[in-house]
């Protein structure tokens, strides 16, 4: 069992969910831009789900911002969702680089996909 | 609680080592009683100081990553330490290995004291100290400024508010 997957979830349909769990950095960050790249082919919306990530660095966040500049130029959702309880080591990184309204960010996966969906532009969500 | 006993890492500059040192980072932070978000900037800023090693140190060649982690009754002190070309954070990496040169002004957000020693061709030293009990919040003394720029990297003169691109 990896103990740090990222999955892909296409139940939403026109929405592809990026589930991101446990530890993440520079070694896994690779895998991470893979399964984006994957999600971006897909075709719809994009929603990165770190409610169950509990570490995520620059490396996480630069691959998050290069995924959401290429689905804004091809006109798709992208939208970044955490749970209830965010952990610290999640939360504080977005608190402090104020990247909250840019990629965006919001609380829970449905409304999420909702906003991918709805807002292609993915800003105002 | 000052018994924890020092801590002295020393591993090839690869990214899997990185979780490595997070992972003695926080065994050493458990023994010490640390509170969780002091501990989770501890992590982060410890872990950008190592992917700072891992991706810049050595440009592709291979080489140690040092850590030494060390308490007292007040803080804990972390030396990240390699012996590559240099500390140059301006310089652009291979484009397999995307930068958003958001490390070092993380590291200084992060941590109660930071510093950098070093040469061209001698290697670098970052030191980083950590309080347990907070007066303040580092990062309101020592703000991440700026925000993505266009060219996918961090703009620390950007103004915030605009999302780019």
């Amino acid at each position: 069992m990896d103990a740090n997957p990222i999955l892909l979830d296409d139940a939403a349909g026109d929405v592809v969910v990026v589930v991101v769990e446990g530890e993440h950095d520079i070694y896994t960050a690779p895998t991470l831009r893979e399964r984006l790249d994957e999600a971006l082919g897909r075709g719809g919306g994009i929603v990165v789900d770190l409610t169950r990530a509990t570490f995520v660095d620059s490396s996480v966040l630069g691959a998050l911002l290069d995924a959401r500049r290429r689905a804004l130029e091809a006109e798709r959702g992208f939208v970044v969702c955490l749970g209830e309880a965010v952990e610290p080591g999640v939360q504080r990184i977005l608190d402090i680089t104020g990247l909250v309204p840019v990629l965006p960010v919001v609380s829970g996966r449905a409304e999420a996909i909702d906003a991918a969906r709805l807002d292609p532009s993915g800003a105002g969500a | 609680m000052s018994s924890a006993p020092d801590v002295s890492l020393m591993m090839p500059a690869r990214p899997e080592g990185v979780a490595v040192v997070r992972q003695a980072l926080a065994g050493m932070a458990d023994a010490l009683g640390v509170d969780a978000a002091v501990l989770a900037d501890m992590k982060m800023a410890l872990s950008e100081a190592c992917t700072n090693v891992v991706v810049h140190a050595y440009e592709g060649d291979d080489g140690t990553l040092e850590v030494e982690m060390s308490a007292d009754d007040t803080r804990l002190r972390i030396r990240v330490r390699d012996h590559g070309r240099g500390i140059q954070p301006q310089v652009s990496v291979a484009r397999d290995v995307p930068a958003l040169g958001l490390g070092l002004p993380l590291i200084a957000a992060l941590t109660d004291s930071f510093e950098i020693q070093g040469n061209a061709g001698s290697g670098t030293e970052v030191r980083m100290t950590f309080d347990y009990l907070r007066a303040s919040d580092p990062a309101e003394s020592n703000p991440v400024t700026g925000t993505i720029g266009d060219d996918g990297r961090w703009d620390s003169g950007a103004t915030r508010g605009t999302p780019a691109g």
